[in-house]
């Protein structure tokens, strides 16, 4: 046995490692919220490098648009003032509809449906692979941020969190491929979850005898509790309804673009 | 122990420029991956225990900021470097198109590891179409950087000294001789 081992040491070994490997990797597979130390240590470690670098790229990005390339700004600037004059005269209009709809909600004794603190976050990096989509985020476990909170900006949903160190945190990006959520179609209220594809989302178990049509606006269902209800996700780019089968497959675009995330918020547990 | 460290500070630089300095200037899919890189150097310069237990831990850092599951690359990169590890005697070093051509190579294998990985284990959605439609451009940035890392390389060895064995680098640089 002892020459047996001997001879065979260096393949035997091989084999060990692979397979001790291959089982942290599995066993990770059903925790993929639980941050180790291992990756607390290097993200802790990381945070005020990849922050410093974040910030003076930054500078001189602001430093260039700001002061050297302004070849545009004129032609940007009448464009901006209309559209500007256009939002002034909407705004009028929905603070009225706001004033109506709060009296109403008084009237129903409405109680506030989410009433979760917001986190401002700065993005300090993103993930370092070609396929999975990820952000790291500069507020972690001393700002109060915990595994699965969801994260959004102003035109809807940007993901949740999956790993958490003390000064920064992961979020899985909606768009990611192992990413899914409850959503529905605002007009016709067609349920149905949203998959990311690792570019855009798709709508899937949507049933073919709902109508839905391009630029419906799908929102967040509230349902496995995570996100709260009504956050908007993407707009219908596709829709394909074959002939026969349950569903209809419905290509989604997120509303956020992905490529210009700066700053984000966190939904904090209420219990916090 | 100094190899050992300037290898691990190196895959953290490398992991720097992945998370913070590309994604400001290129779409994920034309971010190359220094990481294989640089595990492709240690499968060919590096001592057989050193270069795993290197591996190991820079799979492991790469997973810290890629993807969502702790232990992947560390797999991946382990099966890469032992089948580097498997040719590497028969493979001639000092050929620089070679060592292109192993890049070329590992990156391919590498996605298909990733994709047997994340397809095996659990149900990854359409992650398999993903690192497929990137593959190309995958391939031609991590060409495009790897010859930069060498050229540059090339350029430092003389003023770090030439150390013996790393991956043919010392016999491709002019020095070499001198």
């Amino acid at each position: 046995m002892r020459d047996f081992l001997k001879r065979h040491q260096i393949p035997l070994l091989i084999t060990l490692l692979v397979l001790v490997i291959a089982l942290v990797y599995s066993a990770n597979l059903r925790k993929k919220t639980t941050t180790t130390l291992f990756e607390r240590a290097v993200l802790t470690l990381t945070e005020p490098l990849q922050q410093g670098i974040d910030r003076t790229g930054a500078s001189i990005n602001g430093f260039w648009n700001n002061y050297l390339w302004l070849v545009d700004t004129r032609q940007q600037n009448i464009m901006t003032m209309k559209s500007n004059r256009d939002l002034r005269a909407r705004l009028l209009a929905v603070e009225e509809i706001r004033l109506e709809n709060q009296r109403l909600k008084k009237l129903l004794d409405f109680v506030e449906a989410d009433p979760r603190k917001v986190l401002p976050a700065l993005v300090v990096a993103e993930d370092a692979s070609s396929w999975a989509r990820t952000i790291i985020i500069d507020k972690g476990l001393r700002h109060g941020v915990s595994e699965g909170e969801p994260v959004v900006v102003a035109e809807g949903v940007v993901g949740r969190i999956i790993k958490v160190a003390s000064n920064s945190s992961r979020v899985l990006l909606v768009t990611d491929a192992s990413s899914s959520i409850a959503g529905l179609v605002q007009r016709t209220r067609t349920r149905g979850v949203v998959r990311g594809n690792g570019k855009e989302l798709d709508l899937d178990f949507a049933l073919r005898k709902d109508l839905v049509e391009e630029n419906d606006l799908i929102v967040t269902s509230g349902m496995g509790g995570v996100f709260p209800k009504g956050l908007v996700i993407g707009r219908v780019d596709a829709v394909q309804r074959n002939a026969f089968g349950l569903f209809q497959q419905i290509r989604l675009a997120p509303v956020v673009d992905f490529s210009r995330l700066e700053e984000v918020l966190v939904l904090m547990d209420s219990a916090e | 122990m100094k190899g050992l460290f300037y290898s691990l500070l190196c895959g953290l630089i490398f992991m720097l420029f992945q998370t913070t300095i590309f994604p400001r200037f290129l779409p994920p899919e034309m971010r190359p991956n220094l990481l294989l890189i640089l595990v492709i150097y240690l499968g060919l310069s590096e001592s057989f225990l050193r270069a795993a237990f290197l591996t190991l831990l820079l799979g492991a850092l790469q997973d810290v900021f890629c993807g969502s599951t702790f232990g992947l690359y560390a797999t991946v990169q382990l099966a890469v470097f032992l089948l580097i590890r498997l040719f590497s005697d028969r493979l001639n070093v000092e050929s620089r198109r070679l060592l292109l051509g192993l890049i070329a190579t590992c990156t391919i294998l590498q996605t298909v590891l990733l994709g047997f990985t994340l397809t095996t284990f659990a149900e990854a959605g359409p992650v398999l179409w993903v690192l497929l439609s990137d593959l190309p451009l995958q391939i031609f940035f991590n060409l495009l950087s790897g010859w930069l890392l060498l050229v540059f390389l090339l350029r430092v060895q003389p003023l770090l000294g030439n150390r013996q064995g790393m991956a043919g680098l010392a016999y491709q640089s002019k020095h070499h001789g001198a």
